[in-house]
């Protein structure tokens, strides 16, 4: 085949489609800017990912995209306009049993939430979080859909999130008195374990496999609950949120107290029994193990960065310090 | 009739059967993504889909009047499920043909589109900028994505300009080259996913493949390359006819072997490059079409890569249809459902030709 011919055809398929792409970009490109423009909100609403949002009404359909926004929607009253959750969602019901028996929707697991799900129940406004849902979130805004990111890193974010959601709903009164509440609370064990005179040293566990050891560094709000309660997260200097590490760095910074969830929404816990931990290869020189100092915590309190992280933190402090209780 | 009549008209008669096959294999794919509108969560009644498409048609959008149409799902119809299915035949019908012609130019029935490392390069580029860059976006096109594309690409430089010989590539070399290539970018692509914290999830989903977040931003952006890559390879089918009988063979009956092995490996790499981007891995597309097209319609490339691409289209708009339902409202993969549904099914047809397979 004559090449030159080749090349002219090429060029040609290559200008006309490239032109056109750019056509039809402007043209998408104006009519999203001339939708932003047309909803001069009453709100403006900057959430976590700094994005702003503007709400024209009060929302009465709320998709929600994690367990902890789910627990803030409810604990904020707004049950009733909840119409999607995910497959994770355990509190403040037993939504899997709604799901099943059709009174609720669920859009999946949150690391992947459905596009068509959330789009067929047309909601007014999507809570959704950070990280995984970065790509889900994107696509939703384009596609017009209000999306308010919750992805606190501190206690401190957690009650600004419930604020926020408090603006966007019309909630305002209940969102006050919720984080009045939990800030007292905050406050009443902070000032209690003031008074301890030393800070165990505590080691979190996400994970114990063959493969490694993951724990939780100084990203993570779950090192900032640790210390709050009056105790010291072993890999506080680690600045990742959730890392892998191994045996002996545990082994070798000695914890005091031992963290071990439960309750995982993904199945059994991979550990059996508090003999079995004793029994790691190597583990029995760590002072909580000669101690006898494992305490299992319910992993869907501590990981989730909503209203009952002060339930956490309360119980975190009695496991400190017993003495003070 | 004499001889030579006799001879075209056995040409004219095959011609027009290629004819017929190309064009009701379209049809089929039409009817196919017609039919995948269909298929989602959300139970849009068949009737309604015909409504939603007829308004966006110039000339029929009178008949139909807006009251009849929710708007909710004409959202879900033209924004979600339409730029699902049209990735689908882009990246299937982009699969497949450069499946085609890596299998041209390496005369080797394992090669597919991957082989010289495209899908690594893709999957560095990918994890590089989802670890360090997430959020940007360049003309609305976000950055994996446009990453993925230039990592497959440099990839291929690389790989192409290792191998090279002054002028000439020796097709041994081009594959070693690759697979090395391949080995050590995965090597990178696995530290990147140890350093990767809680970005992790995120690497794995694109290396995963699927087109669950596909917007119409998106294809526009590809369909240039992808579009280009298939018109322009369709020129090199007798080439790529004469290259099966040998480099020499081919050289001798008019063949510039070296320039039409440089042209099929660019544009093969292209369409490749272009189709991970937006899809991520996606395997057994490039490698069994071909071979089950082949194994139906025989290997003459005029009539094979045509064939490919559009069998390649179809099979990828059912296969992402099943992944939307089997575990509704999760999504599985669509490279799990294609590697699942095809192997079997090639299995069968090189049971069913019991001759033997030849390319």
């Amino acid at each position: 085949m004559n090449t030159k011919y080749v090349i002219y055809i090429a060029v040609a398929v290559a200008v006309v489609s490239i032109v056109s792409a750019v056509f039809v970009y402007v043209y998408y490109e104006g009519q999203l800017a001339s939708l932003r423009s047309e909803v001069t909100g009453l709100q403006t609403l900057v959430d976590d990912d700094g994005y702003v949002t503007s709400l024209a009404a009060y929302p009465n359909r709320i998709a929600s995209l994690a367990p902890s926004n789910t627990e803030i929607l409810f604990a904020l009253g707004l049950g009733d306009k909840v119409v999607a959750v995910t497959d994770f969602c355990n509190y403040p019901y037993n939504f899997s049993a709604w799901v099943a028996a059709g009174n609720m929707t669920s859009v999946g697991d949150f690391k992947a939430p459905n596009i068509e799900v959330i789009a067929s129940l047309n909601p007014d406004l999507i809570v959704a979080t950070g990280g995984v849902q970065a790509e889900t979130v994107k696509t939703l805004r384009d596609l017009g859909y209000k999306v308010l990111v919750l992805d606190p890193t501190s206690i401190n974010g957690i009650l600004q999130d419930i604020a926020l959601v408090g603006r966007a709903t019309d909630k305002n009164a209940e969102a006050a008195a919720l984080v009045n509440n939990m800030s007292s609370r905050i406050d009443a064990v902070v000032n209690k374990v003031a008074n301890a005179t030393s800070k165990p040293k505590v080691y979190y566990e996400v994970w114990y496999d063959t493969q490694g050891v993951w724990s939780v560094g100084s990203e993570g709000f779950e090192t900032e609950l640790i210390a709050k309660a009056g105790g010291v997260n072993i890999f506080a200097n680690e600045t990742q949120k959730y890392f892998q590490t191994s045996s002996e760095a545990v082994i070798t910074r000695n914890p005091d107290v031992m963290l071990l969830p439960y309750g995982h929404g993904l199945g059994p816990p991979f550990w059996v029994s508090f003999d079995e931990v004793k029994a790691r290869p190597g583990w029995s020189s760590v002072s909580a193990i000669q101690n006898d100092k494992l305490y299992q915590v319910d992993s869907d309190t501590i990981a989730r960065t909503g209203p009952r992280i002060v339930d956490m933190l309360e119980t975190l402090a009695k496991i400190f310090h017993p003495e003070l209780f | 009739m004499n001889k030579s009549e006799e001879v075209e008209s056995i040409y004219s008669k095959r011609a027009s059967r290629w004819k017929l096959i190309v064009v009701l294999l379209i049809i089929v794919l039409f009817i196919t993504s017609v039919l995948s509108l269909n298929v989602g969560y959300a139970q849009i009644p068949f009737i309604d889909i015909l409504r939603i498409l007829a308004r966006q048609i110039p000339f029929l959008n009178s008949l139909v009047p807006s009251s009849l149409v929710s708007s909710t799902e004409e959202a879900i119809i033209l924004q979600i499920r339409m730029p699902r299915i049209l990735t689908g035949v882009l990246v299937g019908a982009a699969l497949a043909a450069a499946g085609v012609l890596y299998q041209g130019i390496f005369k080797n029935p394992m090669a597919d589109s991957y082989v010289l490392g495209v899908s690594a390069g893709a999957s560095v580029g990918a994890s590089l900028s989802i670890l360090f860059g997430i959020g940007f976006t360049f003309l609305g096109v976000g950055i994996a994505q446009i990453a993925a594309f230039v990592g497959a690409l440099l990839t291929i430089f690389l790989v192409y300009n290792i191998s090279r010989v002054g002028s000439r590539v020796p097709i041994s070399t081009l594959l070693l080259s690759g697979i090395a290539v391949s080995i050590f970018l995965s090597a990178i692509v696995a530290i990147l996913q140890v350093i990767a914290g809680e970005r992790l999830h995120v690497i794995v989903f694109w290396l995963i493949g699927g087109f669950s977040n596909v917007q119409w931003k998106d294809v526009w952006a590809v369909l240039p390359f992808i579009l280009i890559g298939v018109v322009a390879a369709y020129f090199f089918v007798r080439d790529l006819n004469l290259l099966a009988l040998g480099d020499d063979t081919a050289q001798h009956l008019g063949v510039n072997v070296d320039k039409v092995k440089k042209w099929l490996l660019v544009l093969s790499s292209l369409i490749t490059a272009a189709a991970v981007s937006i899809s991520g891995i996606i395997g057994f597309i490039g490698l069994m079409i071909p071979h089950m097209t082949r194994l139906v319609i025989g290997p003459d490339h005029r009539i094979l890569l045509p064939t490919s691409t559009i069998i390649g289209a179809i099979f990828l708009v059912i296969c992402d249809a099943v992944a939307r339902v089997i575990i509704a409202p999760a999504e599985l993969p669509v490279g799990v459902i294609t590697a699942l549904s095809g192997g079997p099914f090639f299995i069968y047809l090189l049971r069913k030709k019991k001759g033997g397979y030849a390319l």
